[in-house]
């Protein structure tokens, strides 16, 4: 049997008990969460909003197989020094898909940070970079970076389940620095099982937020980012 | 705004998951189901939302978004990945070799129904692939995306000579890790896991002949 266009069109000859409920129900939510100390280590400010943007870096490499195999297709994936890398990944021999730890060879993909930067840009669905990233360093207008902590387990309460990736940054530059952008970034190696090619993506923005008002952080005072992705909350 | 300082992680959880805030969801996502009879005319159409990702979706974009490795300099994998899906911290490949991982959606229809949680990992009763009594013919299943939204689509047929009621669908991802093993043979370890789970009610009704294309969107809002 055929089902041609006409039919296709669900507009077309619509049965009486056709219905659409309309709204969406909000199922999924990511929240940018970021904590403000002072000097002396009390909280200041508490800063809590929506995340809405995931990248379209992140959309390509969270595709499945079919997409690519069945479009006979690629994904350009930029990175944040503009710099590009074909991503196809697939079943076989042949496909470079993100490495795997192994007992061999490790190109590490790893998540590098939660970046902060001064700057906005208006779609962050095309950002493959922050707009004016906040140097790591205790110069004047830099923040001294701790350690990503990526999850290690997914919460669950209920029906909540949830993980959240934090970092904390210091500010010791002699004056206050102001945040007003946020994004993941992450290193990005793919590979073919059998070894015979490689490619580094390099650091790869994910995931990009403008903050809602601008986070001020004293000098010699502390900022802690929450990166939280929970379903039915 | 000032606030007490923080404890525990009792805190940071009442935190991190405001249920305050104004504004869109960051994630919508919808089924669609159209029934075709034996001469391609649509017989039954049906939209609605999706309201029960498990934690498997999330655990899914933490691959990319994390990486799989726990640190740049540690060739162990992260302890999110050995936790929540049990993979291993490492694979032995041969000599020469190396290891890789990647993805694949299917939709998973059944006729049963269940109760939702974060941790299901499968349909209460899946319709076999098949073209016995009770059985529903798959497709290959097809994926597209446009800007921040991925389509997924299956299409059934029924050729069973009686009729089947689909009251439940599932998004299920498989995760393949590939690689050499050490006995210098190409391996796959293959992972399941129910993305989402959802229930028709009414039941998608299928009578035998029927076609019937299924659609998981996932929208991010961008």
């Amino acid at each position: 049997m055929m089902v041609g266009k006409e039919v296709d069109d669900a507009n077309i000859r619509m049965p009486e008990d056709a219905y659409d409920t309309g709204k969406d129900t909000p199922t999924f939510n990511a929240y940018l969460t970021v904590v403000v100390r002072d000097s002396e280590g009390k909280v200041i400010k508490v800063h809590r909003q929506r995340s809405h943007s995931p990248t379209a870096n992140f959309i390509g490499l969270f595709l499945p197989i079919s997409y690519f195999s069945t479009n006979n297709v690629s994904f350009t994936i930029t990175n944040v020094t503009g710099g590009t890398c074909t991503y196809k990944p697939g079943l076989g021999g042949s496909p470079q898909d993100i490495i795997y730890p192994n007992s061999n060879v490790n190109y590490n993909t790893y998540i590098v940070t939660i970046q902060v930067g001064s700057g906005q840009q208006s779609n962050p669905y095309t950002a493959t970079a922050l707009a004016a990233p906040i140097a790591n360093g205790s110069g004047a207008g830099q923040l001294v970076y701790q350690p990503v902590t990526p999850p290690s387990s997914i919460t669950i309460n209920g029906n909540t389940a949830y993980f959240y990736i934090t970092q904390t940054y210091n500010n010791i530059s002699g004056g206050t620095i102001t945040i007003t952008e946020v994004g993941i970034i992450t290193e990005i190696q793919t590979i073919n099982y059998t070894n015979s090619a490689h490619t580094n993506c390099g650091n790869i923005l994910l995931w990009y937020d403008v903050l809602s008002s601008p986070i001020s952080i004293p000098n010699g005072g502390s900022v802690t980012i929450y990166y939280t992705f929970v379903v039915n909350p | 705004m000032v606030t007490p300082d923080l404890v525990s992680e009792e805190d940071i959880a009442k935190l991190i998951i405001p249920n305050d805030l104004p504004g869109e969801p960051t994630l919508k996502a919808y089924i669609e189901a159209k029934v075709y009879d034996r001469e391609g005319h649509v017989i039954r159409y049906r939209r609605q939302p999706m309201r029960s990702p498990t934690q498997w979706l999330l655990a899914l974009m933490a691959i990319p978004l994390i990486g799989t490795y726990s640190s740049s300099s540690s060739a162990t994998a992260s302890s999110f990945l050995i936790n929540v899906f049990g993979f291993p911290s490492q694979l032995t490949v041969y000599p020469g070799y190396a290891a890789n991982v990647t993805w694949n959606f299917s939709i998973q229809l059944g006729s049963g129904t269940q109760a939702f949680s974060p941790t299901l990992s499968s349909l209460a009763a899946p319709i076999a692939n098949g073209s016995g009594a009770g059985q529903l013919s798959y497709g290959s299943v097809t994926a597209t995306y446009s800007g921040t939204t991925i389509y997924t689509y299956v299409t059934v047929i029924n050729y069973s000579s009686t009729t089947i009621n689909v009251t439940e669908i599932g998004l299920v991802a498989t995760i393949y890790l590939q690689f050499q093993n050490s006995s210098n043979n190409y391996q796959t370890n293959t992972y399941t896991y129910l993305l989402t789970y959802d229930t028709f009610s009414p039941a998608i009704t299928l009578p035998p002949g029927a076609i019937a294309t299924f659609k998981v969107a996932i929208s991010f809002s961008g």
